[in-house]
């Protein structure tokens, strides 16, 4: 291994501008770290330069440990993006430098230099000086300076940013060449995403000062880790939807998930898929039946770029699928596709047929919890919400809503101490305007795993209990796909949970939701049916019950059966609640829509109302 | 009426006003030479036109005295050690205050700079007030008879104090110019940081060098203000020219003080076609 960089972090201020990189290069290699302007890939090489000092991490250069040693002992060659060759030297002086420093002979050192300005194509020219010289020819003199002495490593910075187009494509076969010959391992910095496919053997993308991933350039093109991967490498369309009984369901577009890592995807979980340009496939005609298809579009862009076309396709938009890329334009509404055709092919006009011919799975994202809770005068819902951060390996992301953007900072200050008070990281998130209207949006946009609503209910001494405002719950439950957790009662952690599978209809979503969740918190499931007193139980709900049991064992969840005659399901439902002093309870949002064998009263808003403790409301299937 | 150029019809007298992209530059210019003829040229001339009255001879004759050669050689000698020094405290002055951070950098970096908008007179008796017989540190030196104060060297302390910016100012502005890649680009190579100053640094900053020693050199052959108090005026012994010929005037000798004002004239002028030449060719 020619270079090691172990854990390196160097602060500004507070930032890390270097967050933990930890990186191997090996022999011979040419590697680049590519990155946006500011994602700290100079100072990680000024790092290996030795121009400036880690503050913390170790540099190890073939087995030498140089982390405290200081450039001009480490051997190596560095390249600036400026050039930066001495101007009161002529381009053979400055070749010799290095030499001269190490007291090579002249003889040696003449022999040495015409060596150099062969090999970067500068013959004839080693009595001109910085001024009589191009851009291009002094970034060779720079190079021939910095390999004249034999470094171990060449390191570049953005050595072609300042050239124009041609030139940097000259130069960039001279050093690919030059590498090749001379075996030299190198590590170039850039951030022209072309020039990292040209010349990389490996390829590392760094951003924010983070080293986010690490591959050959076909398959960081091809089979990217992360979003920000994928979308700088290329142009991408990613669109987020949701696995739906072990397929990723994109509205109707359905695809199997990826055959080794099927097991990491969970019912319900998020799924992001990358596709690139070329893997998109139109056509007028309808595409066979085994073919995917996003929808029917219209180009909406067309960019004339030689000998290729790129398209922007607006198709309509898939219900319950965010798109992250490309990024929509303010007002958009349509799903947008990239794609690319050869020049030759005529162009159609609308209703264009869009299906894929391949796609990628991106590493499914984290999980995330939405807490909002408006009257936050209990400790309950943040120290309940810290458990189900770490039970579910969420991040958590807070609502603060205000009603005038004066009140912006107070309602900031007030949620920041209430945070900090239950020891609970999480990011921010501020808005004006109606609570509703944004949550809604939020679900809608299907941006979290659960919804935290705190209704400010608690047995908290001093808390002033405030009932839950049913029906925005109930319209906020109907927008979207994601579970709805109302914290009440003063538990902080749910380990007894009650599923309800109330009312005729099978209920299967809460009982998986549910059992997943009780997977994960290690807690005891009780499914519950009410059952009508004089009718009793039909067959049909016997079966359903046993399925439900055998799905929460497949899940190894441990679980009982109870059924409970009431006359009303909500009675039921809150009494075994009540007498059985359960965390947590499971219903299924049936409004009144549902018709119920109970006749229209609506189960869902009185356990709402009336609960002891927490409930999580399922959404609907999805369609 | 047709929109025509208008024509250069023959009561068109004034050129500016039928040619409106050219402008004559002629009344501008004679204007200006009106203004400078006074100020600047007639004064000069009027010195060598004195200098030479009396012929060729007695100009010679007034060069050869004793004390005017002393004035001349002393003032050539202090302007090249004032340049000289200053050269080598000015370059580090302006390395330290480029390259490096610390605090009181601002505050420093303005007090270096205070000595050209003091009057030299003023230079002068801070200088006295200090090393003089009376001065703070002198009146400790001078029962050790330690007096710097009416000696030469006291005429050159006086002379670097009011010369010190005029070669920071000249190399500062260069060394902070200089990318701080391009010293970079030597510690890679494997240079140290005395190999680097002393073959990439150092050679960036000759052109200020050179014109911060002219401008020196020319600063130090006029002083007056500081020289009159610090030196004592003693002939022969800290009698600079502008000395010389000031004592030489109020005393009458119109022919010895011209001589002597002549030369330094042609000399001053020398220098400052040095100074353009080089500055002018860039570099």
């Amino acid at each position: 291994m020619s270079i090691v960089l172990d854990q390196l972090i160097r602060w500004y201020g507070n930032q890390a501008i270097v967050d933990q990189v930890s990186l191997e290069v090996a022999d011979g290699e040419l590697f680049v770290l590519l990155g946006a302007s500011g994602s700290g890939k100079s100072t990680v090489l000024r790092l290996i330069a030795g121009l400036i000092q880690p503050d913390a991490g170790r540099i190890v250069l073939h087995g030498r440990d140089v982390t405290a040693v200081p450039p001009q002992q480490r051997n190596m060659g560095f390249v600036f993006q400026n050039y930066s060759i001495f101007r009161h030297m002529t381009v053979a002086q400055n070749i010799e430098f290095g030499l001269k420093i190490r007291r090579v002979p002249p003889g040696e050192r003449a022999r040495r230099r015409d060596e150099l300005l062969d090999l970067v194509g500068l013959v004839g020219l080693g009595n001109r000086y910085a001024h009589q010289l191009s851009g291009g020819q002094q970034q060779r003199v720079a190079l021939a300076r910095a390999l004249a002495y034999e470094p171990k490593v060449l390191l570049l910075d953005e050595p072609f940013g300042a050239l124009d187009v041609k030139i940097r494509a000259q130069l960039r076969r001279t050093l690919k060449e030059i590498q090749r010959r001379l075996q030299i391992t190198t590590i170039l910095v850039t951030h022209d995403q072309e020039e990292a496919f040209e010349l990389a053997d490996r390829i590392g993308v760094i951003e924010r000062g983070k080293l986010l991933e690490v591959g050959a350039p076909e398959t960081l093109y091809a089979y990217p880790r992360t979003v920000f991967t994928a979308t700088f490498l290329g142009t991408a369309t990613v669109l987020v939807g949701r696995v739906d009984n072990g397929y990723a369901r994109f509205g109707s577009l359905q695809l199997p998930l990826p055959l080794d890592s099927a097991t990491d995807y969970e019912d319900g979980d998020r799924v992001q898929i990358l596709v690139r340009p070329e893997q998109v496939a139109l056509s007028v005609t309808e595409p066979k039946s085994h073919v995917p298809v996003i929808g029917r579009g219209t180009i909406v862009e067309h960019v004339f770029a030689g000998d290729r076309r790129r398209l922007r396709l607006r198709l309509p938009h898939l219900p319950g699928v965010r798109q992250i890329a490309p990024a929509a334009p303010f007002g958009e509404e349509g799903l947008l596709v990239d794609t690319v055709v050869p020049t030759d092919v005529p162009l159609a006009g609308d209703a264009i047929w869009v299906s894929l011919r391949a796609w990628h799975m991106l590493k499914p994202p984290p999980r995330r919890l939405l807490l909002y809770d408006p009257a936050a005068n209990t400790s309950v819902t943040p120290l309940l919400t810290r458990w189900l951060a770490e039970k579910l390996d969420a991040t958590v992301t807070v609502l603060g809503i205000a009603a005038t953007n004066e009140a912006l900072d107070p309602v900031a200050t007030m949620l920041q101490r209430y945070l900090d008070a239950a020891d609970l990281p999480a990011e921010l998130h501020l808005r004006v305007g109606d609570a509703e209207q944004h949550l809604t949006i939020e679900q809608t946009e299907s941006l979290y795993d659960l919804l935290v609503l705190g209704c400010g209910e608690s047995t908290d001494a001093g808390a002033t209990a405030q009932p839950p405002d049913v029906r925005m719950i109930e319209r906020i439950a109907r927008s979207g796909m994601t579970p709805i957790l109302l914290v009440k009662g003063s538990r902080t952690q749910l380990l007894r949970i009650l599923i309800c599978t109330a009312g005729g209809e099978p209920g299967k979503n809460d009982v998986r939701t549910g059992g997943r969740l009780a997977r994960r918190f290690g807690a005891t499931v009780t499914i519950l049916h009410v059952s009508n007193p004089v009718r009793g139980v039909s067959l049909l709900v016997k079966t359903h019950l046993e399925q439900a049991a055998a799905t929460l064992r497949a899940l190894d969840v441990a679980n009982t059966v109870q059924i409970y005659p009431s006359t009303t399901p909500s009675e039921g439902i809150l009494h075994v609640a009540g007498t059985d002093d359960y965390d947590l309870i499971v219903i299924g949002n049936h409004g009144p829509i549902m018709p119920t064998l109970f006749g229209s009263s609506d189960v869902t808003r009185q356990v709402i109302t009336h609960a002891p403790c927490s409930v999580l409301i399922v959404p609907d299937d999805a369609l | 009426m047709s929109m025509s150029r208008p024509s250069r019809s023959a009561g068109n007298r004034h050129s500016s006003a039928s040619t409106v992209a050219h402008p004559s530059p002629w009344l501008p210019v004679s204007m200006l030479i009106v203004v400078l003829l006074p100020l600047l040229l007639m004064p000069l001339t009027a010195v060598f036109i004195f200098a030479f009255r009396g012929g060729i001879g007695a100009f010679i004759a007034a060069l050869l005295i004793p004390d005017a050669q002393f004035a001349l050689r002393f003032s050539l000698l202090i302007a090249f050690a004032t340049a000289l020094l200053n050269g080598l405290i000015g370059t580090f002055a302006a390395y330290v205050l480029s390259r490096y951070r610390f605090p009181g950098q601002r505050p420093l970096n303005i007090t270096v700079n205070l000595p050209v908008a003091i009057p030299t007179v003023v230079v002068g008796t801070s200088l006295l007030l200090l090393w003089g017989p009376i001065g703070l540190l002198g009146h400790w030196l001078d029962p050790l008879g330690l007096q710097p104060m009416f000696t030469p060297f006291g005429v050159l302390l006086a002379h670097l104090f009011v010369t010190f910016p005029y070669m920071l100012s000249t190399i500062k502005p260069l060394l902070d110019e200089l990318e701080t890649t391009y010293e970079e680009a030597a510690y890679t190579i494997g240079a140290s940081r005395w190999q680097t100053f002393w073959y990439v640094t150092l050679p960036a900053l000759r052109g200020g060098i050179f014109t911060g020693a002219l401008l020196t050199f020319a600063h130090s052959l006029g002083e007056f203000g500081a020289t009159v108090l610090v030196s004592g005026n003693l002939r022969l012994r800290t009698q600079t020219a502008p000395l010389y010929i000031f004592a030489q005037f109020e005393a009458g000798n119109i022919a010895a003080a011209n001589a002597v004002a002549a030369v330094l004239a042609a000399l001053s002028f020398v220098i400052f076609f040095f100074l353009l030449r080089y500055t002018g060719n860039g570099r």
